[in-house]
């Protein structure tokens, strides 16, 4: 089975290179740049029973090989509870720019599902304060079970944009390492961020998943899954998936996007997503939002036998931001922000969240934010935060 | 078998897709294609804020992010050209001695990249076809030489512009 995964690798990526275009030397003498961004937040949540200032710096490396070869990475430097130095690293890739319209990534990259990971996530580019309900990945500490907590992963992508009359079409592949039971790791390893905290609450329902089942018997069958991304595989089924939008730009951008990864050593047992987004931009607001459904694969007992079956979950989030400055010129750079996020089925909840937000310049704003969760089953949350965000 | 079977079509799909090519005969717009695709995730970057150097450098990682193409890249990096570096610029783009056509300064500037004037343009920026009307020609000619001084995150480029065009641009743009 590897060997033929590799095969077909291979096999992709020679019939790209078979038709490149020829290599040439950047003009350039300047091939690297350091930016990035980072953020400062004051937090008061009441289920966590936090009340207190954190402060993260996420530095991006670019460095042009040539004209056709690019290399970005990504960290995440921030200060735990406990005043230790956490260091991740979000994304480490290179681009192989084959031809006009289509570009080859290899190595750790952002997942082209959705549009949130892939554009919206850094802080000073999200209008909010937090990460949508649905996504927990990125440091995000919520009462929220996130959908598809996935922000990056280890493999190869290949990207096509096609202009179709006044439309733009972009197509999106990828195939990584994937994720892993969470059953197969260490015991007794001690679950310590928000993001792995995240990833095990997921299929680690507390309530009944069907209706007609009974709970014990879910609650037992369903494996928990981990997402974070390794240099490692438990089986030889490679996560893919890919997204295709639908841009008339500037204002509208739709997509939708799959993902299908096996998670169990024998490589039986897979979770499916898919995943629609939708992006309007006007000039005086902007609207985005993503619904996501997920399927499962466990095994479950069914007349003494164990057998596959699948569980649902479908959660979404709208956010509107609307410039207020535009129409009262006394606010100047002032946005409103409202979000509203739902899961369904598993861990049901859900979230409105309200904010404004103060531009001191084009990438560097001041946020206040409130939001309120209600959770099905389990304690409600408050928060109410203020960050300042930069980008650099 | 369910995995083998989609993995192959992957693999199709991503070598198909590896094998075409799409090229535009149209010449493309700079400020247009900022216009069209910074604002669909963040706000725009002022353009002197990076050396044109830099910004080299920053277009690639953004080509893969925006899903832009490579001649959509060199477009926008000509137009920054334009803006950032005004006493290049100037030699770059002859300069106007004559009779100064305003519709002529609005292309050599790409200002329609971003505003409308007469309905044709883009929506990055407020249309152009009210300003001096509603804000007056001092609030028109200041925003030009000064993009920020009313709004801190105006993404306008302060642009290599000689007042004799400006002028133009402001009779053009004045109520009749």
């Amino acid at each position: 089975m590897r060997i033929i995964n590799t095969i077909r690798l291979v096999t992709m990526l020679s019939a790209g290179l078979a038709i490149q275009q020829p290599l040439h030397a950047a003009e350039s003498s300047d091939r690297f740049v350091f930016v990035g961004y980072g953020d400062v937040k004051y937090e008061s949540a009441d289920v966590a029973g936090t009340d207190a200032f954190s402060a993260r710096f996420v530095p991006i490396f670019l460095f042009s090989l040539n004209d056709k070869m690019h290399v970005e990475a990504e960290l995440e430097v921030g200060l735990n509870e406990d005043g230790e130095t956490e260091t991740e690293l979000e994304y480490a890739d290179i681009h192989y720019f084959l031809n006009d319209n289509t570009t080859i990534t290899a190595g750790k990259f952002l997942l082209p599902f959705g549009q949130f990971s892939a554009n919206w996530h850094p802080s000073w580019i999200n209008r909010s304060i937090w990460t949508p309900g649905i996504y927990g990945a990125h440091g995000s500490s919520q009462a929220m079970d996130p959908m598809l907590p996935i922000l990056s992963d280890v493999g190869v992508a290949a990207q096509q944009v096609y202009q179709v009359g006044s439309a733009k079409v972009f197509f999106d592949v990828f195939m990584t390492n994937g994720p892993r039971s969470e059953a197969e790791h260490d015991e007794e390893e001690v679950v310590e961020d928000d993001h792995d905290i995240a990833f095990a609450r997921l299929f680690s329902p507390t309530t009944t998943l069907d209706p007609d089942v009974d709970e014990d018997e879910h609650g037992e069958a369903f494996p928990e899954v981990e997402f974070e991304a390794t240099s490692s595989d438990n089986n030889s089924n490679k996560a893919f998936g890919g997204r295709i939008a639908v841009a008339f730009l500037p204002s509208i951008e739709i997509g939708t996007s799959y993902y299908q990864g096996a998670y169990d050593e024998g490589g039986q047992l897979d979770i499916r997503a898919n995943g629609i987004d939708i992006n309007l931009i006007s000039t005086h607001a902007i609207l985005r939002g993503e619904y996501i459904r997920t399927e499962t694969d466990a095994f479950v007992e069914r007349d003494h036998e164990d057998v596959i079956d699948s569980f649902s979950r479908n959660g979404w989030f709208l956010q509107g931001t609307f410039f207020v400055g535009h129409l009262f010129e006394e606010l100047g750079s002032t946005e409103i922000v409202i979000e509203h996020a739902q899961t369904k089925k598993v861990e049901e909840a859900e979230r409105w969240m309200v904010g404004i937000n103060y531009w001191l310049d084009p990438r560097s704003v001041i946020k206040v934010g409130y939001e309120d969760t209600d959770v099905a089953d389990g304690p409600d949350d408050k928060r109410f935060a203020v960050q300042f965000s930069y980008g650099f | 078998m369910k995995n083998q079977s989609i993995i192959n079509i992957f693999v199709l799909f991503a070598s198909l897709f590896a094998s075409l090519h799409v090229h535009s005969s149209e010449p493309l717009s700079g400020a247009e294609l900022i216009n069209n695709n910074c604002a669909r995730c963040h706000n725009s970057r002022p353009i002197q804020e990076f050396s044109m150097s830099e910004w080299k450098v920053i277009m690639p990682h953004m080509r893969e992010k925006a899903h832009l193409t490579g001649t959509e890249v060199q477009a926008i990096l000509n137009f920054m050209e334009i803006a950032a570096t005004p006493a290049k610029a100037v030699k770059v783009i002859e300069p106007v001695t004559i009779a100064v056509d305003p519709r002529e300064v609005l292309t050599r500037y790409g200002c329609q990249g971003c505003h409308q004037v007469q309905g044709a343009g883009g929506t990055l920026g407020p249309s152009l076809d009210n300003v001096i009307s509603d804000r007056g020609k001092a609030f028109f000619l200041r925003k030009v030489k000064e993009p920020q001084f009313n709004n801190a995150s105006s993404a306008m480029p302060q642009m290599p512009i000689t007042d004799e065009e400006l002028e133009v641009l402001a009779e053009f743009l004045s109520p009749k």
